[in-house]
């Protein structure tokens, strides 16, 4: 997973304020938790000398991309499609108590996590317990997987 | 240079996947001819990630892509996926009760400018 | 609901949405049985002779031509075909005098035999699920080669007396030469061996549990693994090919092992089979002959002995027949190529190693797609199950009567 230390390598760390924050570290927080876009530093757009940092920056960006507003993100590449996650998730097993709970897939699809053609694939991303006024730090998917193919930003 | 090792093959999902598209295909060579070698025995080897190098041992010789491991150190032990590419190198001799040793084939491995072995060059082997 | 035949253990709970040629989506399909349904879409084979196509009933002439007139042929396959299927294959080498084996000959055989003959205690994989307090995968990754084993059986879900699950009712342990994706999953309870030691951590497990110091490996970890086996209420050891190859002619140790483990509380074995029926074919080929594999016809009745192994009689027959089996790829070189310099006579949904070798080639239906059957998955658990596509391609079973018809 990027950190903020590498996106800031990747920023023409002049502290314009362009972007309105105070500095380029502040715009690499921001950008981590997609509170800015990359768009929004304008000399890094438009100025030629920025162009290969632009090209990497928007590289270890773009999983970020499709993270859901949980912050969950799948690699599906890398997702064996075994379930673990489908059967470990706690909003699963409540919603399907004689399914996912006992490792077969869903019925309805008032889960959060599914395996469709051979990986797994996220939906009702707001279900998920580490978002809402209530959250805690559930990590049971990410925990329970064998290949790290679904994490947390 | 050459290091010798001992070979054990295991499962993976993505081999198995490639395998199932087309054993014709590139990712099924990718994914089969390649020797996952601990990460010292490659630096004293002299060989770099995705290097190739060549396997072999007194029934055959192969031509894979050297691969560090991602696991604890493993000095001496390598790991290849089950394949004809493997199987060149396994003796179906090896005890009474007629196992394969799929899981010890002693071979050397030596880096070498020579291309990945191609399936159709095995099967032509097989078929000589 | 489509049964899955990508390994054994034969999921029943997949939904696919169809339409001509295709496969729009498959629900609950794990990467190994999407790669093996989608592979039905690609290098289909067609009836060839010498690497011409030809009608289906000349391939099939040709092939019962082939075995008629061998006088050692060698019947090789089979745990990629039904029960139904197996059953025929068995009437043809009994017809032909031939040698039948299957892939447990220089797989899962050794084990297999002493389950299947009630040496070692077995339960089903239903039972892991609801009972099961420790599973312990030796020599095995299933993450790779059966990917839901631990999210529908053994670790993750909620059973009838696991409702706690793997938070605080069940414990995984692996034991591998390699810290592989399902020893990540088990952390602290991964015991690493170097290739061949299975027989000595064995006698050390046997030593704590009988009290003693163990002669081998971490003492502190080992007394920490006997203390985590006593307290099992319900264990299963699922030994992979690792495990196999490594004790081979020694699996009485773990015979030993078992009942050790079974003097202080309850443990059971399941053999972690590969392929969707091989399972099926040793209990079928054992009640009809006393023997799981490795048995020749020859002189009208059933014997058994290394020398009738594929391995063995690859180098002696005269002709074979392979089904469902690519064994140019999957077997020692000294096999393939005694393989491929006989009439090979190939069964096969697909292309492979072993159908481009072949002198006929025969297509078949793909099993759990367009043909139906009955299988037994890795626990011994019947499963039949109906095909999802409709399709013209014969099933191994017609094939293999329509050649005993033909000889």
């Amino acid at each position: 997973m990027v950190g903020a230390m590498e996106i800031y390598m990747l920023l023409p760390k002049t502290n314009c304020k362009k972007c309105g924050l105070p500095t380029c570290m502040a715009f690499a927080v921001g950008l981590l938790g997609r509170e800015k876009k990359i768009d929004e530093c304008t000399p890094l757009i438009e100025e030629k000398k920025y162009e290969a940092k632009l090209k990497k920056l928007r590289e270890v960006m773009a999983p970020l991309e499709n993270a859901s507003e949980t912050g969950l993100i799948i690699h599906p590449e890398k997702c064996f499609g075994c379930g673990n996650c489908v059967v470990a998730c706690p909003v699963n097993v409540a919603a399907e108590p004689t399914r996912c709970a006992v490792g077969l897939g869903p019925k309805s699809d008032k889960v959060i996590l599914a395996v469709e053609d051979g990986i797994v694939k996220c939906m009702n991303a707001k279900e998920c317990r580490r978002f809402g006024p209530n959250k805690i730090l559930c990590n049971a998917c990410t925990a329970t997987c064998p290949s790290k193919a679904i994490e947390f930003v | 240079m050459e290091a010798k090792v001992i070979i054990v093959t295991f499962r993976d999902i993505f081999q198995y996947e490639a395998g199932k598209k087309s054993r014709y295909s590139d990712e099924y060579r990718q994914l089969s001819a390649q020797i996952l070698l601990d990460k010292q025995d490659m630096a004293d080897l002299g060989v770099k990630d995705g290097q190739r190098v060549t396997v072999g041992n007194e029934l055959g010789c192969i031509v894979a892509a050297a691969k560090a491991s991602e696991d604890d150190p493993h000095p001496g032990l390598a790991f290849m996926t089950n394949s004809p590419w493997s199987n060149q190198l396994v003796r179906d001799d090896i005890c009474e009760t007629s196992i394969p040793g799929f899981k010890r084939i002693e071979a050397v491995v030596s880096p070498t400018e020579e291309a990945i072995t191609q399936i159709t060059e095995l099967l032509q082997r097989m078929r000589a | 609901m489509t049964t899955c035949t990508g390994c054994s253990l034969l999921c029943e709970d997949i939904e696919l949405a169809l339409k001509t040629g295709a496969i729009t989506q498959a629900k609950n399909l794990c990467r190994k049985g999407q790669g093996h349904f989608q592979a039905l879409f690609t290098e289909r084979t067609r009836p060839m002779i010498d690497g011409q196509e030809v009608s289906l009933d000349q391939a099939i002439g040709k092939a019962a031509e082939i075995l008629k007139s061998a006088k050692l042929p060698l019947l090789y396959g089979w745990s990629n075909s039904t029960l139904e299927a197996q059953a025929v294959g068995i009437d043809l080498a009994k017809k032909l005098g031939a040698t039948i084996d299957d892939t447990s000959s220089f797989c899962q055989g050794i084990l297999m035999e002493r389950v299947l003959t009630g040496k070692i205690p077995t339960c089903t994989l239903d039972d892991v699920r609801n009972y099961a307090d420790t599973s312990v995968f030796w020599g095995a990754d299933p993450s790779n080669s059966h990917p839901r084993h631990l999210s529908r059986f053994a670790y993750y879900p909620r059973g009838e007396k696991r409702q706690k699950s793997y938070e605080e009712e069940r414990t995984c342990i692996a034991v591998d030469v390699r810290k592989s994706a399902t020893a990540r999953l088990c952390s602290n309870y991964y015991f690493r061996l170097a290739p061949g030691q299975d027989a000595e951590f064995i006698e050390a497990i046997l030593a704590v549990l009988e009290g003693k110091i163990p002669k081998f490996g971490d003492k502190k970890r080992m007394i920490e693994l006997g203390t985590i086996l006593r307290k099992t209420e319900y264990g299963v050891i699922f030994p992979g090919l690792g495990m196999v190859y490594s004790l081979q002619e020694k699996m009485d140790l773990l015979e030993t092992l078992v009942v050790k483990l079974n003097e202080i509380t309850t443990f059971k074995v399941i053999p972690m089979v590969g392929h969707y029926n091989m399972r099926g074919f040793n209990q079928l080929l054992l009640d009809l002959t006393g023997f799981i594999n490795r048995v020749s016809f020859k002189d009208g009745k059933a014997s058994h002995g290394p020398e009738n192994s594929v391995i063995a009689a690859a180098k002696r027959c005269d002709a074979a027949l392979v089904i469902g089996s690519d064994p140019l790829c999957a077997l020692p070189f000294a096999t393939a190529r005694a393989l491929a310099k006989v009439p090979l006579i190939a069964i096969d949904p697909r292309r492979s190693l072993t159908t481009d070798a072949a002198k006929v080639v025969i297509p078949s239906a793909m099993y759990g797609l367009e043909a139906g059957g009955t299988a037994v998955r890795m626990d011994g658990v019947k499963i039949a199950f109906e095909p999802a596509i409709k399709s013209d391609l014969l099933s191994d079973e017609q094939v293999l009567t329509r050649i005993m018809e033909a000889i």
